[in-house]
């Protein structure tokens, strides 16, 4: 009895791990879906006034979710401390903390911080749009990946560990 | 001990500055900070502070550029296209009604002032209101309980804008005359000094401001817009400030201007006055006399 528990218990914590792998894929894509669907709203927001850049994020921030949110609240508050840190920096060090994004979403949105509040309405928007179509192509990439590698994962795990549990039994 | 108002408003403008500049400006003693007048940053020059006796070196590290665009930042809140107008004049007004003014390689477009790249130096001016200078002259002013068209008269830093900030303070809040509404003209932002919308030097509680476009476009916006008791514009200087002033006149409001001269003498012999003296816009010219850290104010009957 306690080798059937086990072997279940191993084929469920393989099939698990294919699973989040799959859902890996699923959420990077989602966060850099957002992030872009973030960027966009900054776009209009430059677009109909170009508010002060407190305002814009605060604003942007409560119509967005996930790591959007986040991002544009931490950088919103930052701007208490801009005597200690330039906007910039702020900007570079909470992009940075977005596991989610991946590595190539992280580089493609680190310089909209050197855009952001230091030129003109049109050129920060131009930025923006620029930072947006990098995200937005990432997205579908990663999109694609999820249909062609997230099923493989998901019966890779599942299949690993039924061969795991018979291999022991 | 409690800081004094003027060691508050020191406070409040060093702000603006990065961390290291703030410490080393608030490593001047109390009584000093309450003196000072405008603080200097130059690129490659230890910052100095402007005192009444002149201007002295803080003895610090030479301020560095990049310094110098962190106040900008600071100053903008990270906004730089919401001053870009008045990064193009010259300066910015912070909150406090602080002015951050600004030096460097201008960036020209079509024959005018696109931005400045390039910073090379700033000051920053500390604001003190002085409230009550209009004291001596509001009886004189409201003959009838109520102000009457009156016009400032004095050379440049001698107190008239400071006059005529706090006529508008006494006559919104109703002090020693009848309470009126007052619409003021404020072209630089020189008198109330908004800050996103909020007068950062006291105007009253019943006075609009209109900021940063011509005096007399200002004028004619306030006329139509917020049906004023009482306009008022500071400095003068052009033919449509003036038909601007005649048209309001004619509306019946008060007029309450500033203009530069010596004296009327002074004013009649220069076109664009000699104008507004003959229409005779004005009932009183308050001129104003400086002497030492005091100033004496004289009304004339104009007529």
């Amino acid at each position: 009895m306690i080798r059937l528990m086990g072997a279940v218990l191993l084929a469920a914590g393989c099939g698990y791990l294919g699973v989040q792998a799959a859902e890996n894929l699923r959420r990077r894509s989602r966060s850099l879906s957002e992030m872009a669907r973030a960027l966009a709203l900054v776009e209009g927001e430059l677009e109909l006034g170009s508010p002060p850049l407190g305002q814009l994020l605060e604003r942007v921030a409560g119509r967005c979710s996930g790591p959007a949110k986040a991002l544009l609240e931490a950088c919103a508050q930052g701007l208490d401390r801009l005597d200690q840190e330039d906007f910039s920096a702020l900007w570079r060090r909470k992009v940075a903390q977005l596991e989610e994004l991946g590595e190539e979403g992280r580089a493609a949105l680190a310089p909209l911080g050197d855009i952001l509040g230091r030129y003109d309405g049109q050129a920060q928007r131009e930025g923006t749009q620029v930072v947006r179509r990098t995200l937005e192509m990432l997205a579908r990439r990663w999109e694609e990946e999820r249909r062609r590698q997230g099923r493989v994962y998901q019966v890779l795990g599942l299949s690993g560990g039924a061969f795991l549990a018979i291999l022991l039994l | 001990m409690q800081k004094t108002t003027a060691t508050q408003a020191f406070c409040q403008a060093v702000r603006a500055m990065p961390v290291r500049l703030q410490h080393e400006a608030l490593a001047l003693g109390e009584e000093e900070q309450g003196r000072v007048e405008e603080l200097r940053l130059r690129t490659g020059w230890p910052m100095t502070a402007l005192l009444p006796e002149g201007e002295r070196a803080l003895g610090g590290a030479p301020v560095e550029r990049r310094e110098l665009e962190q106040l900008l930042e600071i100053a903008s809140q990270a906004s730089i296209h919401t001053v870009l107008d008045q990064v193009r004049r010259g300066y910015l007004t912070i909150q406090g009604g602080h002015r951050i003014g600004l030096c460097g390689t201008a960036s020209m477009e079509k024959g005018q002032i696109h931005t400045l790249r390039s910073l090379s130096s700033a000051s920053i001016r500390i604001a003190r209101q002085k409230k009550g200078v209009c004291t001596p002259v509001l009886d004189g002013l409201c003959p009838e309980g109520r102000l009457a068209d009156t016009l400032i008269l004095s050379p440049p830093g001698q107190g008239k804008t400071t006059l005529l900030r706090d006529l508008i303070r006494a006559v919104s809040w109703g002090e020693g005359c009848r309470p009126q509404r007052v619409s003021l003209a404020d072209e630089r932002g020189e008198v109330a000094a908004l800050f996103r919308g909020v007068p950062q030097l006291e105007v009253g509680p019943r006075t609009d401001v209109v900021e940063g476009c011509p005096k007399a476009q200002g004028l004619m916006l306030l006329l139509r817009a917020m049906n004023p008791q009482v306009l008022a514009v500071d400095e003068i200087t052009a033919p449509e400030d003036v038909a601007a002033l005649e048209m309001a006149a004619g509306c019946g409001v008060t007029l309450l201007a500033t203009a530069h001269g010596a004296g009327r003498d002074d004013l009649e012999r220069r076109p664009v006055y000699r104008a507004l003296m003959e229409k005779r816009l004005f009932h009183f010219c308050v001129q104003i006399e400086r002497s030492g850290e005091t100033r004496s104010y004289h009304i004339e009957e104009l007529r």
